[in-house]
């Protein structure tokens, strides 16, 4: 009998990363309903390290769920959270290591000063959202904790805490 | 008590005679015939339910409401059918634009669909008390904190009292602004106290500061002071904490706190917005109530009973170079708070950045 | 002219010079100093959380509050150290015994956890599936009217208040709030409800209008509590227990109960409320019987609102027809007697045993049960 081989990981960034954590929102509906309404369309845009063109997604969010992840292109958005890759790298390393971000790499504190993230927006009003939503939008990106993903360099984040901890004995 | 009966009904035969009569099956179904006008209100997307916005039906709707409510001052249900002799119920705030915003239907939504208890949605336990300084800046930043939201919840109460009926729907977001802030005393005061230094000390000026922003004249200037004005800086200072915050617990706290502000902020946006688009006079007079009021940022923001535990909480400790670094953090809020809500002024038509006597920070 | 504040901080000097120090790292840190009691509070019960009862501690506490608050006239937290220089804020109203309740502390942590939405909580689409017959429909509307107009009372009148009650008393302060979002959600989901029935909005009562302002003038803060939290929203509650009862639908039976939950905490703030007045205030005894003299008047007045009666004849007989009627009368005559029951009994159970003798109502309704029986 063949071997099944496992399916290969979702690569960062990418449009496919965005939509399966779109899914997995949709899985913990009652975790998001808790958090209320959460409605807002905002872009985030990943810069490549060599000086390429960003990688670049809009992701639209309405009432509990994620209904749309498109490119940013031509899309309205609230506001766009921009950064280089190895920032958003070090806080998807730190979801996938301790399943959540730690206070050090909330997306509010990225955001803070805007030095490793930044938020760029037209209208206060839009901005502010990312503000009404903080937590949504927070609660959204700790659901990569549970993705399986390379980078580019076919580099992956490290094991879960709870894993190393295991394999280590 | 200042208002009796216009007659003692124990001793009013028709009523008695009238209640026997219908109690013996006779009924007047005077009622029966009165119609508001026949709807049908239903969810547009069923995952919201039936929103404010699903009944925002012809007469019913908030968007038939005059700008000035000239003849309606009781309580009777905004569509229903009115009778002779309705009471006036002593409203003064008759004027929809000193009211109300076109976002305020979906913050109120965004309000109950958004709500968390303190006591149950922090996790408390994961909290050590300690005799470290960090600990005592919490204490003593989270009693500044509890002071500002006992006024914030406040404002909206002293005037929901005074504002017609008709703007139900903004209303009932005002008494969400008021439990959001009870629940920012709440858990501000809960955090203190469970720092193991107990509470710091109230804020002279911030309080001078806070009276003066709760004593506004109207409720446009009490809006623009207190949604826009102080909403921008607590909404910066939320931010902060949740950035500086070596828990969960406090990122947590900081950061449903933050959403709540956030809602607060926006109304004072959307307010200002329809304020002036419907009554663009009033720009002058605005611009000089903030003239008046915008130094009252300073003496909150600028409290050594909120600024210097910052400073710490950003240091970590006292040391003179580590304070320096906190100094720093403390430099850069103070910069991009007073910046956001620069944008924010303007973009209600209330430009800022020439005219404030705020003071500008190199950083 | 509002009120200024003793100094415009941007034309301060000293005060700006200072603030410039602290952003340079120069701290005076004088706050850490103050002399404060220094305790560390955790939850009793983990599954409860951290509840203003575990905050209940020495100086921090309510239990240790003075009768007459004569030392923070000001926005300072209770406990904390008072600093030269705080306002005033002109409380009017600094003697506890005016607003505490027995656990009110609890009513507030339970109102805010058990917080509901209209929108999301009600099986809207499944109603929108029953079609309700002309009587029934009418009726139900017209109930729905009549409780649509008077629930916001219940939030203007406390919130009036709050900001005359001394800051030290916060935690009624953030029972009012609780309450008043608690109203504003009871006036939504009785608008909702009866502009989904399909006959919208109806007949505006204005005999109930005067007992709302009625209610809305009140002198004192415990005039007002009386005669919103115990006597009128306990007449409501029994009210929202015969509308469950009679709810044409099973998601109408939810929404009573939703609303129920609330009305009742609100009514156990209004009799913990007497309790705590007439155990500490007991020279308000008598202000009390008058002022319930008159808010009683109200209520009898309230018998020429035939637009709340007779919907309710209709609905508990389930039709117009004349054994409808009948069925519908003596489910009425029931709910009035008992409504009429349940709040001289809440007084007595308060400390105002000699209510029954005293009032006019409860001779009326005395009356009414001899002709009954007769």
């Amino acid at each position: 009998m063949p071997a099944v081989s496992a399916p290969p990981p979702l690569r960062f960034p990418s449009r496919d990363f965005f939509e399966a954590l779109r899914e997995a929102m949709r899985a913990e509906r009652e975790r998001f309903s808790r958090l209320g309404f959460f409605d807002t369309t905002f872009g985030v845009r990943i810069s490549s390290d060599d000086g390429g063109e960003p990688a670049e997604f809009a992701l639209r969010f309405e009432v509990f769920d994620c209904v749309g992840v498109e490119s940013l292109a031509g899309v309205e958005t609230d506001f766009v959270v921009e950064g280089p890759f190895a920032a958003w790298r070090e806080m998807l390393d730190t979801i996938h290591a301790l399943g959540a971000a730690d206070t050090a790499h909330s997306l509010n504190t990225l955001t803070h000063f805007g030095e490793q993230l930044r938020v760029r927006y037209d209208d206060p009003d839009g901005h502010d959202k990312l503000y009404r939503f903080a937590e949504s939008i927070q609660e959204f990106f700790d659901l990569s904790a549970r993705l399986d993903f390379a980078y580019p360099d076919g580099s992956r984040p490290p094991a879960a805490r709870a894993e190393r901890q295991r394999s280590a004995r | 008590m200042a208002y009796y009966a216009e007659k003692n009904f124990f001793e009013d035969q028709q009523l008695i005679e009238l209640v026997t009569n219908i109690l013996s099956g006779n009924l007047t179904l005077e009622w029966y015939t009165a119609e508001g006008g026949r709807v049908r209100a239903r969810p547009s997307d069923p995952r919201r339910g039936l929103t404010y916005e699903d009944c925002n039906l012809g007469p019913y709707g908030y968007d038939a409401i005059p700008e000035f409510v000239r003849n309606r001052y009781s309580m009777a249900a905004r569509g229903s059918v009115l009778v002779s002799k309705l009471p006036d119920l002593g409203y003064t705030i008759n004027r929809r634009s000193d009211v109300w915003s076109d976002n305020v239907v979906a913050l109120y939504e965004e309000a109950k669909a958004r709500r968390w208890a303190p006591a149950v949605d922090v996790p408390w336990a994961e909290l050590t008390a300690g005799d470290s300084v960090r600990e005592a800046a919490m204490a003593q930043l989270c009693t500044f904190l509890e002071e500002v939201a006992l006024v914030a919840m406040e404002m909206p109460s002293k005037w929901v009292f005074s504002i017609n009926q008709e703007f139900l729907e903004l209303k009932s977001f005002l008494c969400a602004q008021m439990i959001d802030e009870a629940r920012h005393v709440e858990a501000w005061r809960k955090r203190a106290l469970t720092s193991g230094h107990g509470l710091g000390r109230a804020s002279a000026s911030a309080e001078q500061a806070l009276k003066e922003l709760l004593s506004a004249e109207t409720y446009p200037e009490a809006s623009l002071g207190t949604n826009l004005l102080l909403g921008s800086f607590v909404l910066a200072m939320c931010r902060a904490i949740a950035a500086l915050a070596e828990t969960r617990a406090d990122r947590l706290l900081a950061t449903l706190a933050m959403q709540d502000v956030a809602r607060s902020v926006a109304y004072g946006v959307g307010h200002m917005r329809y304020h002036l688009a419907h009554q663009p006079g009033k720009a002058v007079a605005l611009a000089e109530y903030l003239d008046r009021t915008e130094h009252v940022v300073l003496g909150i923001a600028g409290s050594p009973e909120f600024l210097e535990p910052v400073v710490i909480l950003a240091a970590g400790s006292v040391d003179r170079d580590r304070l320096a670094a906190g100094s720093r953090f403390a430099r850069r809020w103070y910069a991009s708070a007073l910046e956001e809500y620069f944008e924010r002024a303007a973009a209600v038509g209330l430009p800022r950045r020439e005219r404030s006597r705020l003071p500008r920070l190199d950083v | 002219m509002s009120y200024l504040s003793t100094t415009d901080f941007t034309e301060d000097q000293p005060f700006v010079d200072r603030f410039e120090r602290m952003l340079r790292g120069d701290l005076d840190l004088s706050w850490l100093d103050a002399p404060r009691e220094r305790v560390t509070c955790r939850p009793e019960n983990a599954r409860r959380g951290l509840t203003f009862r575990d905050l209940d501690v020495g100086s921090y506490g309510f239990t240790d509050m003075p009768e007459l608050i004569r030392e923070n006239r000001s926005f300072a937290p209770r406990g904390a150290a008072m600093p030269e220089g705080l306002p005033d804020l002109q409380a009017e109203v600094n003697r506890k015994s005016e607003v505490w309740a027995y656990n009110v502390e609890g009513y507030y942590e339970e109102a805010m956890t058990r917080q509901w939405n209209a929108t999301t909580d009600i099986p809207w689409a499944e109603l929108q599936s029953v079609e309700l017959p002309e009587d029934i429909g009418k009726a139900y509307a017209q109930l729905l009217t009549f409780l649509t107009e008077v629930e916001m009372i219940a939030t203007d009148v406390p919130a009036k208040w709050m900001g005359r009650l001394n800051a030290d008393f916060f935690e009624v302060k953030n029972f009012i709030a609780t309450q008043a979002m608690d109203e504003a959600r009871h006036a939504e989901i009785f608008r909702k409800r009866a502009l989904s029935t399909g006959w919208g909005l109806m007949r505006a009562s204005a005999q109930n209008e005067f007992n709302l302002k009625f209610l809305r003038d009140a002198d004192s803060f415990a005039e007002a509590s009386l005669a919103l939290h115990l006597q009128a929203e306990g007449m409501v509650l029994t009210l929202f227990r015969f509308s469950e009862y009679i709810s044409p639908t099973e998601g109408d039976k939810k929404l009573f109960r939703l609303v129920m939950q609330d009305e009742a905490r609100h009514v156990g703030y209004g009799m913990q409320h007497l309790k705590w007045v007439l155990d500490h205030f007991p020279e308000r005894r008598e202000a009390i019987h008058h002022h319930l003299d008159e808010a009683e008047n109200f209520v009898f007045g309230g018998g020429y609102a035939t637009e709340v009666l007779e919907p309710f004849i209709i609905l508990s007989g389930k039709g117009l027809k004349k054994e409808n009627i009948a069925e519908g009368v003596r489910i009425t005559n029931a709910f009035q007697l008992k409504q009429a029951d349940e709040y001289f009994e809440r007084l007595a159970k308060c400390g105002l045993p000699e209510r029954r003798e005293r009032s006019r109502l409860w001779k009326m309704i005395d009356l009414r049960k001899q002709t009954m029986a007769a």
